[in-house]
């Protein structure tokens, strides 16, 4: 046995070192796959825990809810129905101030809704608990969740101003906290810290509405966002005027983790590619070597060596080198998972301390070297068909006699590109390799340019995708002073279009499942986003409403299927008119008109979304409305500056995450050209010593080599930027699908798209020439002698 | 008076081994002709080889000038010297050295189009010099692999003249043949000499130096000595003997 293995290991370093630099080369793209995936695992793994681990620790409520009331009334009646209910295992209720609340934030501005708690309770509290994790010496101020101290926003001594009902409120900001429920803008719903002396100077203003915030504790988690909807129901149904809004476990755990998904995804998916590259090289070497090393092969088996042997050799040596390649990858992905770590801890707001994780690593290595084990298992099978004697004499040729490919004689093609198209068409593995390349990585270049086009050049058709609707203004006004408020617009020569979109945290249940957050709308052919409908269109009647396409699909419902709704005790049959999409409450929304709200329900103020022509000063105008409405405007917001905060986000993450996979795919494309060429040379360095005796020069052989290769690179290209362009929007939809997208519409530059598929077919023929330079070593004299 | 092809100046060339220099030829001046059958003889070791692809710019000198017609040679780089040898020279190898993956067709042509991109004037002058050989039409469409030894060395001549070559070098054409192969390579390289055609060739075969007009006595890197056959024609009994005579002088 352990002789065996003497001889395996005997074998396997023979061959390495024959092969040092294919050997180097498979190391790399080994060390990159299991770098990203090491990356995608910990990211994938252990940040999910992380949110359940910061989640026990803080003993934070499943379900969060904030009821606009304080009535003594409503505090007995949710204390009995929460003792009372088996699911509940503990709970907190403490008095908050909620409202929608606006401030600066990276550099635009963000607004939802915040509640805002007294210190001093919020750290005493039993469920839902804040952790302070850094504070300075300030005893009155704000404290923020621990998300809004990175990035350069806020430190402690700085002031924030809050914009509260059309009110600006200026806090210094006394320190940072931790909450996995309220610590986020994210959340749905987030907290705020006031120092005692600031949270009592709320008392008598009616600014903000005095509520409970109660945090809920359950026995299966999973069941959170049932809860909440249940609970939702009860209040509406015993305090019908009483505004409730809330979150759950779920939704928190989705919508504070979107940056890592989409970072874990893209990793995952990089990770696959390079180890399916690097699988398509190494099935590619083992056959070269099978074909160049056939007399050694004879001799091995004339001297003893059973085929399983001299498989279980090339097995080893490559399981071998791939493992040792993966711990080397996973060392440097520590290297690297800091810096991630900080881009994604800037994203969450959950601290996370970087640590060594057993699974993922065993998970790699064990995964990567058993995929290699198996390539390699299924593509040295010609080594079981190898009889010594015909090996010996050089018997088996991969050469089949059975047609001249590219008669030189009738070809229409020059010289140097009928002799590189005879070794195209000989090389079947070698165009398979190329082909799995640059398929994978046409999808890349499609990604990068939808990517930069939808992004990084013009992030609206991303913010339409996830944001909704966007106009450049928001004003929310009492009904009271609705006409007038629409009279002042109509006859401002600022307005360019105003309509009502009201979406200020009203849910509406649907009977048979959960509650869905409910936008008013009037007009909606005034609605700038037309693409957030994806099936059927609009609600236009009293009994219609258009529902997120992501519920639909979970509910199994469809357009023009009717359904029952209820606000409080009021109930109706509505009709689905079309589905919408957005992200904004990760797929469980909807949208009426007004109509058909008030069959149910009735608005106590509402939000118009204002356009202005160009140049003018938003926030100056909303100043004016405050002003002129005063305390009937109820929130004003720059939406312009909330998308600016919210597209810096992702801007920088997609910049990173593009500019990573396009640097990737360049590493791979010269490493998979070194080795093809390296092959390749290797192969025919007989042929090229008599044809440089012929007169070839060394630049003619270098197109030569570089020319075989472009048919392929050619038509794998053009194939995977067709198949890509078409693949491209379904995929994004299913990548980001867990945020609620169902239809992804992004436009494809197909102008950009081939201008970068004409450079990667320039860059791949400038990498095999240079990698063909070596053709320039072999000199005539050698083959001569070399015989 | 001869109109001399290439010279050589001082033509030295040395090798590094183990460590100490190993001086193959050594200080050689040396003309040779136009339409002359130049055969260069020596034991093993002496330097023929070495020589033969010096004066054919498939190697370079590590001292001295060579000179072909007007062109200096021994100072051109590699690229240069592939454009010197397509464009002046002809080789026919030992061991053949046609490309295995390439039909017999395709590899005087592969050679021929390097030089003339007229197809089909090239594919008619190809068949023609087949012909000439004896190679058939049916063989020029196999594989190098499926011919005989001697169709193989006389497909390598086709290849070396299908440009017309000014010289044309053959590096033991007959080593690797049977006697009636080696017979026929060496018919048709005197044939063609016989058309004009200057040839240089290396061997130590008695039998093949024979057909030389002019042959060259290569000893420890130096020319030791020269004979000249070309009073008698090929089959004289003469010529055998004269050769015989100057190979006993040489010390062969």
């Amino acid at each position: 046995m352990s002789g065996s293995l003497n001889r395996n290991i005997l074998i396997s370093r023979a061959n390495i070192r024959k092969a040092k630099g294919q050997t180097a080369a498979i190391i790399t793209l080994v060390v990159l796959s299991s770098l990203m995936m090491n990356i995608w695992l910990m990211l994938s793994i252990d940040y999910k825990n992380n949110f359940d681990r910061y989640h026990e620790r803080l003993n934070d409520g499943h379900v969060n809810i904030a009821a606009y009331t304080v009535d003594e009334r409503f505090n007995k009646f949710i204390n009995d129905t929460l003792d009372k209910n088996n699911d509940v295992t503990e709970f907190s209720v403490n008095r908050a101030y909620c409202s929608p609340i606006s401030f600066r934030y990276n550099g635009g501005e963000t607004s939802q809704l915040g509640v805002l708690l007294e210190k001093d309770e919020a750290l005493a509290r039993d469920v839902g608990k804040f952790e302070i994790t850094d504070e300075g010496s300030l005893a009155s101020g704000i404290y923020l969740p621990m998300l809004y101290g990175m990035e350069n926003n806020y430190s402690i001594g700085d002031t924030i101003e809050l914009s509260i009902y059309g009110e600006k409120y200026k806090y210094t900001v006394c320190g940072f906290f931790n909450s996995i429920m309220a610590g986020s803008h994210n959340c749905g719903l987030y907290a705020f810290l006031l120092t005692g002396d600031k949270f009592s100077e709320f008392t008598g203003k009616n600014c903000a509405s005095e509520s409970a915030y109660i945090s809920i504790r359950i026995r299966d988690k999973m069941r959170a966002e049932d809860m909440e909807t249940s609970l939702k129901d009860a209040i509406s149904g015993e305090f019908p005027d009483v505004t409730v809004a809330g979150n759950n476990y779920k939704l928190v755990a989705t919508s504070r983790y979107i940056s890592q998904m989409i970072c874990s995804g893209i990793m995952s998916a990089m990770a696959f590619f390079v180890l399916l590259i690097g699988v398509v090289v190494i099935t590619s070497n083992v056959a070269d070597y099978i074909r160049e090393n056939m007399q050694n092969l004879g001799a091995q088996k004339a001297v003893g060596y059973t085929s399983r042997q001299l498989v279980s050799a090339l097995i080893m040596q490559f399981s071998g080198i791939s493992a040792a390649a993966s711990v080397v990858g996973i060392i440097l992905s520590y290297c690297i998972f800091p810096a991630v770590n900080s881009l994604m801890i800037a994203q969450t707001g959950i601290p996370y301390k970087v640590k060594l994780l057993p699974m993922p690593i065993m998970i790699t290595i064990i995964f990567i070297s058993g995929v290699v084990a198996l390539a390699v298992y299924l593509s040295a099978g010609k080594i079981k068909k190898i009889e010594p004697i015909t090996a010996l004499r050089k018997g088996i040729s991969t050469h089949n006699f059975k047609k001249n490919n590219v008669s030189l004689e009738r070809s229409p093609l020059p010289l140097n590109a009928a002799l590189a198209m005879k070794t195209t068409i000989s090389g079947f593995k070698q165009n398979v390799t190329v082909c799995v390349t640059m398929l994978v990585i046409s999808l890349v270049i499609v990604f990068s340019g939808v990517m930069f086009e939808n992004v990084l050049k013009d992030i609206k058709p991303m913010i339409d995708m996830i944001a909704g609707e966007s106009a450049d203004s928001c004003i929310n006004v009492n009904l009271n002073r609705e006409e007038e408020f629409k009279s002042g617009l109509r006859c401002d020569d600022r307005v360019e279009k105003f309509y009502l979109f009201t979406n200020n945290n009203v849910e509406v249940q649907h009977v048979d499942g959960i509650s869905l957050a409910v936008s008013v709308i009037d007009d909606s052919s005034k609605l700038n986003n037309q693409s957030m409908i994806i099936e059927g269109r609009f609600p236009k009647y009293g009994n219609e409403f258009a529902v997120a396409a992501k519920y639909a699909k979970e509910k199994g419902l469809d357009v023009g299927d009717e359904i029952m709704l209820k606000i409080g005790n009021a109930q109706d049959k509505y009709i689905i008119s079309g589905l919408i999409q957005n992200t904004n409450n990760l797929g469980k929304d909807c949208i009426m008109t007004r109509e058909a709200f008030e069959k149910i329900s009735s608005l106590q103020n509402v939000s118009y979304y204002i356009d202005f022509v160009d140049g003018v000063d938003i926030d100056g105008f909303n100043s004016e409305m405050s002003e002129y409405f005063g305390s009937d405007v109820n929130v004003v917001y720059n939406i312009l500056a909330v998308l600016e905060g919210t597209s810096k986000v992702y801007v920088s993450l997609i910049t990173i995450i593009v500019a990573a996979v396009v640097i990737l795919s360049c590493i791979v494309v010269i490493f998979v050209m070194y080795l093809l060429v390296r092959t390749l040379i290797g192969g025919k360095k007989r042929d090229y010593g008599i044809l440089k005796a012929l007169g070839f020069t060394t630049r003619q052989l270098v197109l030569q080599t570089t020319l075989s290769f472009m048919p392929s690179v050619i038509i794998s290209t053009v194939a995977g930027i067709f198949v890509s362009i078409r693949i491209i929007n379904p995929l994004m939809a299913l990548f980001l699908s867990g945020i609620g997208v169902v239809k992804c519409s992004f436009a494809i530059p197909v102008g950009f798209i081939i201008f970068e598929g004409i450079g990667l077919v320039a860059f791949a023929f400038a990498a095999a020439c240079l990698m063909s330079l070596r053709v320039k070593k072999i000199a005539p004299m050698e083959m001569l002698s070399g015989e | 008076m001869k109109e001399i092809l290439i010279k050589t100046e001082r033509l030295s060339k040395s090798f590094s081994s183990g460590g100490s220099l190993q001086h193959v030829l050594k200080n050689i001046d040396l003309e040779l002709y136009k339409g002359d059958f130049t055969v260069i003889m020596g034991a093993s070791g002496a330097g023929k080889s070495t020589l033969l692809y010096a004066l054919s710019g498939m190697d370079t000198p590590t001292l001295g000038r060579i000179t072909f017609g007007d062109k200096v040679i021994s100072d051109l780089d590699s690229d240069g010297l592939a454009l010197f040898r397509k464009a002046h020279c002809g080789f026919v190898f030992q061991q053949i050295y046609l490309i295995d993956s390439m039909s017999v067709l395709d590899n005087v042509l592969a050679a021929g189009l390097l030089v003339d991109r007229d197809k089909r004037a090239l594919a008619g002058r190809a068949r023609e010099l087949f012909k000439d050989v004896g190679i058939s039409e049916e063989t020029i469409m196999k594989f190098p692999a499926q011919l005989s030894g001697g169709e193989a060395q006389r497909a390598g001549i086709v290849r070396a003249l299908i440009n017309s070559p000014e010289i044309l070098f053959a590096d033991e054409p007959t080593g690797a043949l049977n006697s009636k192969s080696g017979l026929d390579v060496l018919d048709t390289l005197t044939d063609f000499n016989k058309q004009g055609q200057s040839v240089v060739m290396v061997t130590h075969d008695m039998r093949s130096a024979r057909r030389g007009n002019r042959i060259l006595y290569l000893s420890d890197g130096i020319v030791m000595g020269e004979c000249d056959l070309g009073e008698y024609e090929h089959g004289d009994e003469m010529r055998h003997k004269k050769l015989s005579n100057f190979l006993t002088e040489m010390g062969w």
